[in-house]
């Protein structure tokens, strides 16, 4: 368990042999490289930063070829959805497999077969856009029924064609009265304009002229030959034309779209060539040797040396040697077993640890189990789940990460189940069976082993304080920050129950006094690492005005008992609305099963929701404020995190 | 009958009445404001990235819970619903809707506050999102606490 101990390695190779070096790393994988770039001894000697290779730019224009082919064919790559892509998932490949496959794949010829026929869809398209508008502007003239050509020809006759808002329409009436040579038809209207065509005789236009641009009137050029009408058809066919020829280039862009996968394969294979290239603006070099440094996991050792090995033969010079404890550098990385490997993600969630503190995973994980399901609480509830999850693990092809997570609900699905059991809820009383205790009245009971199980938790986390100051040879330490709060904590407990319980004077002198011993321990340690009498008084005084939080800590723990009595009653509630509804009838029965059904996957959503949340902030708030500080660096595998497949 | 003959006959039954009311309604106005804030946050981001929908969705259930606890402590009142009961036991169990009345009302806009501000989160740094929960958890807390307490409140006597 716990975190994987680092070796640090530096490794001297020939420029020259880089590409092969690294080539071959990524293929092993686990190289954490740190940066060079601020190393003032190395710098001072002269080294410098290696430059990124100039190469980076073409592998930049590929990815980003790729990645266009791959937007414009995902909109038309027919992809299963929903369950059935979820049993196939994303293909497998390890780093050979996927070397040797996109290293094959031709994609240039489809690319610009991609690119020319999305630029003839864009050529399409935007002429579909320009016979769209004129269409639109010839819809308004469908009345006139006159070539337009012709309208332009005329010598001693001038045309006005153009809008004229509808509230000017009174006072361009009343204007042209004044005209005799003059004629001017409404073609049409719409909501605020009038469609106008006026003729005039040459020795008049000037005067309607002056009218028109008084009321408003904006010139309209028509383009064309034949009458609108005539216009609006032709466009209307050539429109059906453009669309019929684009239907053609989709479906041959849709044809192509079977290339996707190909595609997909070859951005991976392009992203991981991009991060070697990246990489080496960590390293510094001289003239010809590149200075390496970085960290792998110390049991993979041997095969790192065979990585280097077998790439540089023997013409480099290589030191590795386990990573200092203490150093804040070294990154992590966590090992755990199958079951507790699920729990990790809580960890990452609140901090990383770092290099020298323990990995509370496998210390939260029984925890974390037991109070989701006292939260959940109900055995019908685990039952669904655990088939839920054995399906989805059975059939489906999943990505790690999210195997793990449907994993950890696999687990906690028997905690919920037992808990059910205990007390004897199936789907909220729907199937009667009897518990060893019914949280609905004996929710003191359930309480008081909430607040018990709290008790336990907080022990446990100062226990693993402890241990760590121990392990660290702060003997002391370990007495004055665990040893004295078990003292004052555990006694201050048991002398209270003796007010509550007959359990005789002895026990309540001797937790009197063990409280007592613990909080003048408290104050007299609680300051030590600050300086003078006062101060030292002061702040242990403080330190011991501490004692309030662990009453908030412990009230805390009645969230174990609230969560699964609120989600049992809304249960309940659901129930008994759908006893109501059987008792109306056939209909009511139907309605009943609708209730049910949706009523209880919806409390069951809620409940394991509230359940999440709340037993990770007994974990994050209560558990490892006692112990855990966390804020170590991730252990950043050598290789590009893969999008479109699962890379081993 | 005075008004006062009136209240000490009936005031019982109306009490514990308005008891059930008051657990239900006060905490569900707060539900429904919270909800509805971190459901308007939401809606902005669903124009730019609709497939973040699901996360967005827990982070809007968060401040509902409340009205449900509400709820249980109204149906728990229910059961207790009696004509006969005096007016002591009716302002007793009317006590006992306030913690969760009050607290849930309050304690759900506030955490309907932080949700909206979690899917800010979710919007900018969805791998971080849980920690937006965790936030909104937090105010949870003191609505639990009050649902205990009612719960405890009308489960200590029994009339």
């Amino acid at each position: 368990m716990a975190i994987v101990k680092m070796s640090n390695f530096s490794l001297f190779a020939f420029d020259s042999e880089r590409d092969k070096l690294l080539h071959q790393l990524q293929k092993f994988g686990y190289v954490h490289f740190t940066s060079l770039d601020d190393n003032e001894e190395l710098i001072e000697e002269g080294l410098e930063a290696v430059a990124i290779p100039k190469s980076i730019g073409e592998v930049d224009e590929e990815i980003s070829k790729v990645k266009y082919a791959i937007d414009l064919l995902t909109k038309y790559y027919k992809k299963e959805t929903g369950i059935k892509a979820m049993i196939k998932g994303m293909d497998n490949f390890n780093f050979d497999q996927l070397e040797d496959k996109a290293s094959n794949i031709d994609y240039l010829p489809v690319y610009h077969e991609l690119r020319e026929l999305s630029a003839e869809l864009d050529h399409i398209n935007s002429q579909m856009k320009d016979l769209g508008s004129q269409k639109d502007e010839l819809r308004h003239w469908k009345g006139l029924e006159y070539p337009i050509d012709e309208l332009k020809g005329f010598q001693k006759t001038k045309i006005f064609m153009g809008t004229s808002p509808k509230k000017m329409k009174e006072k361009f009436d009343k204007d042209l009265l004044n005209l005799n040579l003059t004629h001017v038809e409404n073609i049409s209207e719409d909501k605020d304009n009038i469609y106008l065509f006026a003729m005039t005789a040459s020795e008049e236009a000037e005067e309607l002229n002056e009218i028109l641009r008084n009321c408003g009137f904006s010139n309209i050029v028509l383009s064309g030959e034949k009458t609108p009408k005539e216009e609006i058809e032709f466009i209307d066919e050539r429109l059906k034309e453009l669309d019929h020829s684009s239907q053609e280039v989709k479906s041959s862009i849709d044809k192509l779209s079977e290339n996707l996968p190909d595609f997909q394969l070859v951005y991976e294979y392009l992203m991981n060539k991009k991060l070697r290239l990246m990489v080496s603006e960590d390293f510094l070099t001289t003239e010809k040797v590149n200075v390496i440094n970085g960290y792998i996991p110390s049991d993979l050792r041997e095969e790192f040396e065979k990585a280097v090995k077998e790439s540089l033969k023997d013409a480099y010079y290589l030191n590795i040697e386990d990573a200092k404890d203490d150093d804040p550098a070294v990154p992590v990385l966590l090992k755990n077993s199958r079951f507790a490997e699920t729990f990790e993600s809580l960890t990452t969630m609140y901090a990383l640890p770092r290099y020298n503190e323990i990995d509370p995973t496998p210390l939260l994980a029984p925890f974390y189990l037991a109070f989701f399901g006292m939260m959940v609480g109900d055995a019908g509830y685990g039952i669904l789940m655990l088939i839920g999850t054995l399906l989805v693990l059975k059939v489906a092809n999943l990505p790690s990460t999210q195997e793990k997570f449907i994993r950890f609900f696999y687990y906690l699905s028997y905690s919920v189940i037992v808990w059910g059991v205990v007390f004897g809820s199936y789907f909220g009383g729907a199937i009667p069976i009897r518990g060893l205790m019914d949280p609905a009245t004996q929710y003191q009971e359930l309480l008081i082993i909430s607040i018990v199980f709290g008790l336990i938790h907080l022990f446990f986390g100062l226990g693993i304080s402890a241990y760590l100051s121990i392990r660290e040879k702060r003997y002391l330490d370990a007495l004055f920050d665990v040893g004295f709060w078990y003292m004052a904590v555990a006694g201050g407990i048991v002398f209270l129950l003796t007010a509550l319980m007959p359990l005789g004077p002895m026990i309540n002198t001797i937790s009197k006094y063990v409280m007592i011993a613990g909080m003048v321990g408290i104050v007299l340690t609680g300051g030590r690492e600050s300086e003078g009498v006062a101060t030292k008084t002061v702040s242990g005084l403080f330190s011991l005005y501490g004692i309030s939080s662990y009453v908030g800590d412990f009230v805390s723990y009645s969230r174990l008992m609230a969560l699964g009595l609120a989600g049992g009653f809304i249960s309940a509630s659901i129930n008994m609305m759908v006893g109501m509804l059987f008792n109306i009838g056939f209909i009511g029965i139907i309605l009943g099963v609708v209730v049910f059904l949706g009523g209880q996957l919806f409390n069951l959503f809620l409940s394991l929701l509230g359940a999440y949340v709340h037993t990770s902030r007994l974990t994050y708030v209560e558990f490892f404020s006692k112990f855990y500080e966390g804020g170590g660096e991730f252990f950043k595998i050598f290789r590009n995190k893969a999008k479109y497949i699962n890379l081993k | 009958m005075t008004f006062s003959e009136f209240l000490v006959s009936h005031g019982g039954v109306f009490f514990a009445g308005l008891g059930i009311a008051v657990a239900v309604f006060l905490s569900g106005i707060g539900s429904a404001k919270g909800v509805g804030l971190v459901g308007e946050a939401a809606s902005g981001l669903m124009i730019e990235e609709p497939e973040k929908f699901g996360k967005s969705l827990v982070l809007q259930l968060l401040p509902g819970t409340q009205g449900l606890y509400g709820f249980v402590i109204g149906l728990m009142l229910l059961g207790k619903l009696d004509a006969s009961l005096s007016l002591a036991e009716g302002l007793y169990l009317f006590a006992a809707s306030l913690p969760i009345g009050f607290v849930g009302w309050i304690s759900a806009i506030a955490q309907g506050k932080t949700a909206a501000a979690g899917i800010a989160i979710l919007a900018k740094n969805e791998e971080q999102s849980t920690k937006g929960i965790i936030y909104a958890v937090m105010v949870e807390t003191y609505a639990l606490l009050s649902f205990v307490i009612s719960l405890i409140l009308i489960n200590a006597v029994s009339f």
